[in-house]
């Protein structure tokens, strides 16, 4: 592949998302590798995300509560910090984290495959490797996300109840009564719909980089490189439409 | 493959179910705060300023939340119509003269609507009923009295000052009180006078000042939060006034009863027109000072200050605590 | 510049009845862009018989044997494989008949997290080839047994020398027990004695299941042990063809070329 533009490259990836799109819904369906897959982007992204939440919550916490002292409003701070972890810092923080592991993951692997024709091994052995590969991957990004978000959610809030019980009292039951008391539906809804997009377009990204890797090992170490350069950036890119969609929709 | 193990395929369940357990729990709760699986009814109020209230703000009832608020929608150019979702169970104290107002959840909290409960027999409220409501004085509407009251002071404070100059001055006056004890404690009084106006004085000023800077636009708790010489300044001005009106008012009692009593010098004093001059002054004293801790009482009830006054009241119990032994 | 070509030898050997052709190549182009890989190629492979494709790296050999097993479209011209035409056949045709046809890449292609017993039985399930376990477990031991690894079942590819990779692989493609193999590039990236190995290997499958084989290479020891017959891959086009011995001995520039 020559050096692509910008818009080439965004076209070539529509129409892998197009082909996805075609391929998910034909059988056969890959159940046993997507489960496979599922294990690996949510489960074992789990320390890693978890860890990542959970500091968030805790410096979050620490570092608003100097100002928020200053303005007397200490009591705020569940629920400023609630409301930015769940709305924004949960979904995005998470994304990238999953973005750098399991998105570089993905570029490399199937870039491998690509470079020492195990690509072309697999449907020589009457599997088509699009969906084996790529169709489960994309899925189990998109798939698992959401539960990994809803996951570092929690251990973030959990961090953030005890950064505010560093140096005061707050118990649990007014802890989650304040964010609860701030929260909408629609701003739960409005991140988990978020997180859909947020790791379909990881693993659409990491398994485009991957599975049109040019030939030579540089061909992998690019495909992961730029898979998690450009599945980052479409993260942020992603979580502006989604504030602007939720502007015009009235959410939030 | 050699790690896919039904072991494996377990934890990934078990992922899975904790983090959908997290969601619908978060949500069951979410709908329980909301209370979007209780009955409720449906009541109405007419204000004629909401204060940027919004739907969804809460509704209380003795400062507990029983309710949020619908719609907000204007009927014609004099009334707003606000339907609030109040919870079945607190109809039973909801009447139909419960007063409706608008009020404000903390410093830079949102704004609330309060159900204040008034005595006397009324129906239980029924779903559409509409709410009888009060808009209460606003910070705005309080400072204006006060402002008025402190320029009322100075003037009055200033013809106090030349009266009780020209009382001073007017040798004829003392020479002819026989009572030597009189004369010491008539003068005595009006040196405090003198003094306590010219506090006085200082202390309305203070307060214009503020009153002043209110209305610059800052908006009552922008101008605290963002000038901090302001809420010494404040201080300042609250303590002096307080100080100030009560020595105020002990003078002039003391003096009134002194002009009263004594029967020489009350007589001397009855006839001369001087005399009625300065019943008159110590008169809209008087009513000045009413004015003034009318104006400040309606100050105390403002949450801006209350916190503020309320700490006040406590050093000066302290104080007269300290005093006592 | 060249005036002789092959096609001629390979339709009379095509006509003779005794041998039955497995595979022909007839007048197959294809392109890239500009660059013309192969330009009225053609070839007969006939049933039992081993033959070689000699080319110089890039002359297209790859992209032949990916174009007999589908892998690529030829622009022009005919490739029949088991009397089957490639190009015509449905996904679920084609894929029934990869698995009479075996194809050992260059690079092996083994799935690096799989062990080798599940790279070996990842054909054998993928093709709906139903088997019980225990027959599963024949399967594999007699392929392992067939390239003499029978102790690597559970190791990972990482884990194994190039030498037997390359056997893992072959293994892999024996499971199905093909009639057709192809090998692309058999002995490239391995030293000379366990190339001369994988040869010996090559002709041991050949005698031993009677299959017939289509290999891809450039080096001439390859070419010597294992050819019944060679081709030799000029200009996209099959320029000449025989025996290694026939070639080798031919006085013209470009064979010399091959076999200086």
């Amino acid at each position: 592949m020559p050096h692509p533009t910008i818009l080439a490259s965004t076209g070539a990836l529509t129409h892998f998302a197009g082909r996805f799109f075609r391929e998910v819904v034909r059988p056969r369906y890959e159940v046993q590798e997507w489960l496979y897959q599922c294990y690996v982007v949510g489960y074992q992204s789990l320390p890693l995300v978890g860890s990542t939440a959970f500091i968030m919550g805790l410096v979050l916490t620490l570092r608003l509560r100097p100002t928020m002292v200053q303005f007397g409003a200490e009591s705020w701070i569940p629920t400023m910090v609630g409301l930015t972890i769940i709305r924004e810092m949960g979904p995005i923080i998470t994304a990238l984290m999953v973005a750098g592991k399991v998105s570089s993951n993905i570029g490399a692997e199937l870039g491998s495959m690509r470079v020492t024709e195990q690509i072309d091994s697999m449907e020589v052995s009457g599997t088509n490797p699009f969906k084996y590969l790529v169709v489960t991957r994309v899925l189990a990004t998109t798939l698992m996300l959401p539960v990994l978000t809803i996951v570092a959610d929690a251990i973030s809030l959990y961090a953030s109840y005890l950064g505010v019980n560093m140096q005061g009292v707050t118990t649990l039951a007014l802890f989650s009564h304040n964010i609860l008391g701030r929260l909408n539906f629609s701003d739960i809804t409005a991140a988990v719909v978020k997180t859909f997009c947020f790791g379909f377009a990881i693993g659409l990204i990491g398994c485009y980089k991957g599975y049109y890797a040019d030939k030579g090992t540089e061909g992998v170490g690019q495909a992961a490189n730029s898979a998690v350069v450009v599945s980052s950036l479409a993260v942020f890119i992603l979580d502006l439409l989604a504030v602007q969609v939720c502007l015009v929709l009235g959410i939030a | 493959m050699s790690q896919r193990t039904t072991h494996n395929y377990v934890r990934l369940g078990l992922f899975v179910a904790v983090g959908l357990g997290c969601l619908v729990v978060t949500l069951y709760m979410l709908g329980q705060q909301q209370r979007l699986f209780n009955r409720s009814i449906l009541v109405q109020a007419d204000f004629r300023n909401v204060s940027g209230l919004l739907a969804g703000n809460n509704v209380r009832l003795g400062g507990i939340a029983v309710g949020n608020v619908r719609t907000i929608e204007i009927r014609n150019d004099s009334t707003v119509r606000v339907t609030m979702r109040l919870n079945q169970e607190v109809r039973a104290f909801v009447h139909q003269n419960t007063l409706a107002t608008i009020g404000t959840d903390g410093l830079v909290g949102n704004t609330i609507i309060n159900l204040n409960t008034q005595p006397g027999p009324a129906l239980p409220i029924g779903s559409g009923d509409v709410l009888p409501t009060s808009t209460p004085a606003s910070f705005e509407t309080m400072l204006g009295p006060l402002a008025a009251s402190s320029t009322n002071l100075v003037a009055i404070t200033h013809d106090l000052r030349q009266m009780t100059q020209r009382l001073n001055g007017s040798q004829p006056l003392w020479q002819l009180l026989d009572d030597r004890q009189l004369a010491g404690r008539v003068r005595r009084s009006l040196g405090n006078v003198e003094a306590a106006t010219g506090r006085l004085s200082t202390a309305s000023r203070d307060v214009q000042l503020l009153a002043q800077g209110v209305r610059q636009g800052h908006g009552a708790a922008g101008y605290l939060l963002t000038n901090k010489a302001l809420g010494g300044q404040l201080d300042h001005a609250a303590r002096q006034l307080a100080g100030t009106s009560d020595t105020l008012a002990a003078t002039l009692a003391g003096l009134r009863h002194q002009l009263q009593g004594a029967g020489a010098l009350n007589t001397l004093l009855a006839d001369t027109a001087f005399s009625r001059q300065l019943r008159q002054s110590m008169h809209s004293v008087e009513l000045g000072t009413a004015g003034f801790s009318r104006s400040m009482e309606a100050l105390q009830h403002n949450f801006l200050l209350r916190g503020y006054l309320r700490r006040q009241q406590r050093r000066q119990q302290r104080a007269q605590v300290a005093h006592q032994p | 510049m060249l005036s002789e070509t092959c096609s001629a030898p390979v339709h009379s050997a095509a006509a003779s009845p005794p041998p039955e052709a497995v595979l022909t190549v007839v007048h197959v182009e294809k392109s890239f862009g500009d660059n013309h890989v192969l330009r009225d190629f053609s070839l007969v492979l006939h049933r039992g018989e081993n033959v070689v494709v000699l080319g110089k790296s890039g002359s297209g050999k790859s992209v032949l044997i990916k174009c007999i097993i589908g892998l690529l479209l030829p622009d022009a011209g005919r490739i029949t494989v088991l009397g089957q035409d490639v190009a015509t056949l449905s996904h679920a045709a084609l894929d029934q008949l990869r698995t009479k046809v075996g194809f050992l890449f260059q690079s092996n292609a083994l799935y690096d997290s799989m062990t080798v017993r599940e790279n070996l039985l990842f054909p054998l399930r993928r093709h709906w080839l139903a088997h019980s376990p225990a027959e599963e477990d024949q399967l594999v031991r007699q392929a392992l047994e067939d390239v003499g690894l029978a102790h690597t079942a559970g190791l990972l590819p990482a884990e194994l020398s190039g030498g037997m990779r390359k056997r893992i692989a072959l293994a892999r493609t024996l499971i199905l027990r093909p009639d057709i193999i192809l090998y692309d590039e058999p002995t490239t990236g391995l030293d000379p004695v366990t190339a001369r190995e994988i040869d010996h290997l090559i002709r041991e499958v050949q005698r031993k299941y009677g299959t017939s084989a289509l290999i891809i290479s450039h080096d001439l020891n390859c070419v010597r042990l294992t050819a019944d017959r060679v081709a030799l891959l000029v200009d996209g086009r099959c320029y000449a063809e025989g025996t290694y011995e026939q070639l080798r001995d031919r006085p013209d520039p470009v064979s010399h070329e091959f076999f200086a």
